[in-house]
């Protein structure tokens, strides 16, 4: 009899992608401690982890993550009728909760609602500070502050899968710096062009981790995990202390480094 | 200045696994420095601007893990390299072993341990079913230390242990004992000949530190739970515990603790006991539990007389109860009733053990006239004074705080009130030592009861305080110790929650009182 593990919270993306991808056969891409990774054929990922805020965009929340790590990475993974089944276990989604990881874009109010972010004082990664590093986050905050395109794909390719991790710093980042702006001023990406956002992804195709990339993708789009939107929207001293010390505390450096890149989007905004 | 380079493709360990794994090579004796990065273009840039950018390194893609160590010599290096090949394999392994981490599941713990046969599930009540299933299911008997249980899921858990040929103890099981191992709150004592089945725990822990105070041990102690001898569950695992007692070589003797369970459940277990044949004794207590003896199986009204019939019984000497084991109790009683005044009649039992808390209350019942408890109608205690016998552990109590065995406040506070009382006579307390209690639970009450025992005599009061210590010398806490720290504090300490109970009774209620218990041979309530 297959064991089950039921998926309780899903992002929209994900209920979109499933919806769509009936009858697909994706593998198993990899497999952590307390999350794993599903592929499909398009490169795309999917990641299951276990109770609690969705720590990916585009990731799925179960109410049970062991059961998981006994998959080998490669096994066949198929999308059936409201369930993924993969060799002895059956992942329905019966009573799914859709998490809408878009940010709202809140123009003044968000530039407000985030100007903490400007004097945070946490360590990042030291991979930031490296040459390229600084050099990234350079361009990166001078893009920002003149609203240049070019120089937006500048920073970004510098940043791309620069660093420690998983994902990589550099990722972090600026996954960190999408976030707030399109949070503060969503207009910003498009002004630059269509083709901005473009070349930042196809060089994330080449120059980042399959992980890290999926991480930038969804952030182009504006799409972030729960606990960046969290930062994002908190509004009281309490809850933004609170949202700023859950999101550090993700990976080793990997919270601390979206900080970075928020705080970043914050200041050159600001200046 | 040498180098090894490992390459992992396609491999993805999480980032806490990277950065520990580079802190651990840098601190090897020999390791100049170290780059431990997926091979990204960005990183391959990093590597080569720290000089560590090898030919292998450099035909790394973005999904491979990168290792360069540079080190004094090529055999350091190489143990470097070698060193992280080992670490990752065991990190896989243990996940592949499903053993990575503290265990978050069952299975994940049943993976690590795979020779466990006992899982102890204290969880919130609305998952504690399917985790005690969950462990059934995986062939290990259950100890339920939750309690919020329904009936419904009690039953089918406790047929499904059956079936299964296993053990499943509680809801709310607090202790037990399973091959001389203490589970929960339990007190060190011997391993002996003495299996119990248990609907009480601190029923449980009087009787088994009573035991041991006189040199016997026990063999299993099983706890059932408090609703497992009613109607619906039927005595599902009370008889089948039996069985397992009967089975067991070393039992000698078997005893059934609890409360007067529904009447076609005590005759099957009174029927049970009759076909294993063994000396049995019965201690369930209620109003109507008289002592008696039906061949081989004895009835008795108290937790003591338990103990103690059970010593008669394996040392093969008569027993007859008693009201008091101490032949001066007569003069202690008129020395604290000379200290009181007229006003003073009513005894206050501030109780952590639930069991013992009912005991009492059936005791001075007995012996005083109604008394107030939230064991029995919350509402008398609005209306009534008088007598009153709280159970401190009940969930009035305890909403955001911990139980009275470890946490004191709710006792304390209860005592710096009573001490207000003019009419109060008696103080009435138990103690609860032992594995899980509290690390000085008769410190943590003696500055109250010192302070409030201070307060009736300034006002030309006396205060009794009568306490009663459930544990043992080997006790972590110690039981002479607790006991002098008690007595130090003003409190007459008897070894026996009934013989508390009778001293309080005598105390408040005077010579009628201890006449009746004390006025001839044998005269015992």
């Amino acid at each position: 009899m297959d064991r089950v593990v039921a998926v309780t919270r899903m992002s929209r993306a994900v209920a979109a992608r499933l919806d769509a991808w009936s009858g697909t056969v994706g593998h198993v891409h990899s497999v952590f401690e307390r999350a794993i990774n599903l592929q499909w054929p398009d490169g795309s990922l999917l990641a299951l982890h276990g109770p609690g805020p969705l720590l990916a965009p585009f990731a799925a929340a179960v109410d049970d993550v062991e059961p998981l790590r006994w998959l080998r990475i490669g096994t066949p993974v198929t999308i059936g009728a409201r369930r993924l089944v993969a060799e002895g276990l059956s992942i329905p989604w019966p009573r799914v909760e859709v998490v809408d990881c878009s940010v709202d874009t809140a123009g003044g109010r968000g530039g407000r609602s985030t100007r903490h972010l400007r004097h945070w004082r946490g360590r990042h990664s030291a991979s930031l500070d490296s040459a390229p590093g600084v050099a990234g986050r350079a361009r990166l905050a001078a893009a920002i502050r003149e609203r240049d395109a070019a120089r937006l794909i500048a920073g970004a390719v510098t940043l791309l899968g620069l660093g420690d991790g998983l994902t990589p710093s550099g990722d972090d980042c600026l996954v960190g710096a999408l976030a707030v702006l399109h949070h503060v001023d969503r207009e910003w990406l498009p002004r630059g062009g269509a083709s901005a956002v473009g070349a930042i992804a196809g060089s994330a195709l080449e120059r980042t981790t399959t992980i890290g990339r999926e991480f930038v993708l969804h952030a182009l789009a504006g799409r972030f995990s729960e606990p960046v939107l969290a930062v994002l929207r908190a509004i009281s001293p309490d809850e933004q202390r609170r949202a700023v010390a859950c999101l550090v505390r993700l990976g080793a450096t990997s919270g601390a480094d979206t900080l970075c890149g928020m705080r970043l989007a914050c200041r050159s905004l600001a200046a | 200045m040498a180098y090894a380079t490992l390459i992992k493709r396609g491999a993805y360990h999480d980032s806490v696994t990277l950065l520990n794994l580079a802190r651990a090579l840098r601190g090897r004796p020999g390791v100049r420095e170290v780059g431990v990065v997926m091979g990204t273009p960005a990183n391959r840039d990093l590597l080569a601007q720290a000089s560590l950018l090898t030919d292998e390194a450099a035909t790394a893609t973005a999904n491979d893990l990168v290792v360069v160590v540079d080190a004094d010599s090529a055999a350091i290096a190489g143990e470097a390299a070698a060193s992280v090949q080992s670490r990752l394999a065991e990190r896989v392994s243990r996940r592949d072993d499903r053993g990575g981490g503290r265990p978050r599941t069952i299975g994940a713990a049943i993976r690590r341990m795979p020779e466990a046969n006992l899982a102890l599930i204290s969880v919130p009540g609305a998952f504690a079913a399917a985790e005690a299933r969950r462990a059934l299911h995986a062939g290990l008997h259950v100890m339920l230390f939750s309690d919020n249980v329904s009936l419904e899921d009690e039953v089918a858990l406790k047929h499904l242990a059956i079936e299964r040929g296993l053990l499943l103890m509680g809801p709310d099981c607090g202790t037990a004992y399973v091959g001389g191992v203490p589970l929960g709150f339990a007190n060190v004592v011997p391993r002996g000949r003495v299996g119990i089945v248990a609907a009480s725990g601190t029923g449980l822990q009087q009787v088994a530190a009573l035991l041991a105070g006189r040199g016997h041990g026990i063999s299993h102690a099983i706890g059932v739970g408090g609703r497992d001898m009613g109607a619906t569950v039927g005595g599902a695992m009370a008889l089948s515990s039996l069985d397992l007692l009967a089975a067991d070589p070393t039992t000698d003797l078997v005893m059934v603790i609890g409360k007067p369970p529904a009447p076609a459940v005590a005759e099957r277990v009174r029927s049970r006991l009759r076909a294993i044949g063994r000396p049995a004794v019965i201690c369930l207590l209620g109003p109507a539990v008289t002592d008696g003896r039906e061949g081989s199986i004895i009835t008795v009204a108290t937790l003591e007389d338990a103990a103690f019939a059970a010593d008669a019984i394996l040392m093969n000497r008569p027993w007859q109860p008693l009201a008091f084991s101490d032949p001066d109790a007569r003069r202690r009683v008129s020395d604290a009733r000379r200290q009181l005044t007229a006003a003073q009649s009513s005894v206050l039992g501030l109780y952590a053990g639930g069991t013992l808390a009912h005991e009492s209350l059936l005791i001075l019942d007995r012996l005083l006239g109604p008394v107030a408890s939230n064991l029995t109608d919350r509402a008398a205690l609005e209306r009534r004074a008088g007598h009153r016998v709280l159970d401190m552990g009940a969930d009035e109590f305890t909403v955001g705080r911990a139980h009275p065995m470890l946490d004191p406040t709710a006792r304390v506070e209860a005592i710096r009130e009573a001490a207000r009382r003019t009419d109060l006579a008696v103080l009435l307390l138990d103690v609860v030592l032992g594995r899980g209690a509290a690390i000085d639970p008769a410190g943590d009450l003696a500055g109250a009861v010192r302070a409030a025992r201070a307060e009736a005599r300034g006002r030309g009061q006396g205060l009794a305080v009568v306490a009663t210590v459930v544990g043992t010398a080997e006790d972590p806490q110690g039981l002479p110790a607790q006991v002098a720290t008690l007595e130090a504090a003003g409190a007459w300490v008897l070894p026996s929650n009934a013989q508390a109970a009778r001293a309080a009774a005598c105390i408040a209620g005077g010579d009628v009182v201890i006449d009746s218990l004390l006025g001839g041979p044998g005269g015992r309530a």
